[in-house]
């Protein structure tokens, strides 16, 4: 079955695998986070994702007036969302310029959105975490927005 | 000079007297009679156990202590009947809440538990063989694992030498601190390892660094540390991690410094949530820590020394060519910018918006980029 992405089905499916791959999650410890994933193109979205203990408890499609309640957003057009979920499908997880902090940190390809320093520093204390959350996607069949 | 308590247990009478009293049944139970108000604790989500924030009931809150410890000098944990007769005096000096606590350190030591890895077998050591890496490469990753372990261990040190100064009661810093000091040993390891393991080995140590990383240890204050610690030098260092792991040249390197990367983040929150604290507080300390940060960001720029910087710089640029260097100055200079605003927008944060006005950090490192740029072309 095909995903679209963007798409609330897309996030869920992750989540869904996320939850059901208890043993890989639980071994990566606690993951407490309210992100955003803004996906920029012709028509844009952006998600929140809740990270609770070891699951990924809520998915759900938001309006930009509520990304102030989310710990940081990672924000990228379309083409490079795109760019990573194909390396990740190549190769099972992302190539070196792939991963969620590569894009995130130098260059501005993928932008880190936040109000606080606290809710920025969540990223990278659940870097682990929410990289193999993405990586759920290696051998998803997506169907391109 | 070594201590000696007043009493001989093993040679006093009266005790041993006592004790072949007590193997004839004739026991006393006086501590029977001073259990106390039962308390209920329950773990409040399962999927967690039970929590350090859980046990956060009756007397044993923190927040049913005064804000200056005065009765337990010694090893009485928060909530427990103080012993009688006289208690030693371990000479804990850090006595006052705001001397130590955090807002959240609770949930960072149950993250910090939760979320320990093993260098040994959570890095993927077997797939550095499916890898070719250029030598003067290897070699400047080599020479950053060096400084990198350098670092660690005053990071291990500075916690280690502060915990015996906490008063028990504040037990929850004392255990958030100990995990810092497993956390820290584990990344002296890791680099250590990844050191040997491409053949290279460890390179040149820093007197220049060291003499930098000496500050951490001789702040006068817990809190001096702390801040020149977790929030400077480790808000640093996290940055260095986070563009250490987007020069790494294999997925084995990305994969090690995505787990240093969640240690020090956390480090860092906490370092952030203890300044917080106490600048809420005890606001009359916010001179004395500007002070003293006036001198430790000057002495953090030690830590870009000459052979760290190029070794970033040929990283950055993937190696030792013109047109390499120039894109390893642009890589180094760019995480360099980022690591003095992003350590700006935690002092803010913290409530010391003021450091912006008078760091010396962004001067001195223009001069630094300055003079590398010059050297470059």
């Amino acid at each position: 079955m095909a995903f679209k992405f963007p798409s609330l089905d897309f996030f869920r499916e992750l989540a869904r695998r996320m939850n059901a791959d208890r043993a890989t999650f639980e071994k990566l410890g606690f993951c407490d986070t309210v992100m955003g994933v803004r996906v920029q193109g012709p028509t844009p979205h952006l998600y929140a994702l809740t990270f609770e203990v070891f699951d990924c408890s809520d998915v759900r499609e938001i309006g930009d007036a509520r990304e102030a309640e989310l710990d940081f957003t990672l924000e990228a057009p379309l083409e490079l969302w795109r760019a990573m979920l194909e390396s990740i499908c190549e190769h099972g997880r992302p190539a070196p310029e792939y991963t969620l902090n590569s894009l995130s940190h130098l260059g501005n390809r993928m932008r880190v959105v936040y109000d606080d320093p606290e809710g920025h520093d969540k990223l990278y204390r659940f870097m682990a975490t929410l990289q193999a959350y993405f990586d759920n996607a290696r051998d998803l069949e997506i169907e391109w927005a | 000079m070594s201590y000696y308590g007043t009493n001989d247990y093993s040679y006093n009478s009266d005790f041993s007297l006592r004790v072949r009293d007590m193997k004839k049944g004739n026991l006393d139970l006086g501590w029977l009679e001073q259990a106390r108000e039962r308390v209920e604790v329950r773990p409040r989500d399962r999927r967690r156990g039970l929590e350090v924030s859980d046990c956060e009931v009756g007397p044993y809150a923190i927040d049913a202590l005064e804000d200056v410890v005065r009765d337990n000098r010694g090893l009485a944990p928060r909530g427990a009947i103080l012993p009688a007769g006289y208690q030693p005096d371990l000479g804990p000096d850090l006595n006052k809440r705001t001397d130590v606590w955090a807002y959240r350190v609770q949930r960072y030591w149950e993250e910090a538990v939760s979320r320990q890895w093993n260098v040994s077998t959570d890095v993927p050591w077997r797939d550095m063989d499916k890898y070719e890496i250029p030598l003067d490469i290897e070699i400047a990753f080599c020479q950053l694992c060096t400084l990198l372990a350098e670092v660690e261990m005053i990071a291990t040190d500075l916690p280690a030498k502060w915990s015996h100064h906490m008063n028990s009661y504040f037990q929850e810093v004392k255990g958030f601190i100990a995990t810092q000091c497993m956390d820290e040993a584990r990344h002296t390891e890791v680099f250590r390892k990844r050191a040997l393991a491409g053949g290279v080995g460890l390179l040149r140590a820093s007197a220049r660094s060291e003499h930098a990383l000496k500050g951490i240890l001789e702040a006068d204050s817990y809190s001096e540390g702390s801040v020149f610690m977790h929030v400077l030098g480790e808000g640093f260092v996290l940055t260095l991690f986070r563009s250490s792991e987007f020069i790494s040249p294999t997925p084995v390197e990305q994969r090690m410094f995505q787990l240093v990367m969640q240690d020090e983040a956390r480090h860092v929150s906490y370092g952030l949530q203890h300044l917080k604290y106490l600048m809420d507080k005890a606001p009359e300390h916010r001179a004395q820590i500007n002070m003293f940060l006036d001198e430790a960001e000057q002495l953090l720029t030690g830590l870009f020394n000459s052979e760290q910087l190029e070794a970033m710089i040929v990283l950055g640029g993937k190696g030792t060519s013109p047109e390499c260097i120039r894109r390893g100055i642009e890589v180094v200079g760019a995480f360099q910018g980022k690591q003095i605003l992003e350590y700006f927008q935690r002092c803010e944060r913290a409530g010391l918006p003021e450091r912006k006005e008078r760091s010396p950090l962004l001067a001195l490192q223009h001069q630094m980029l300055a003079a590398l740029q010059a050297a470059a072309i």
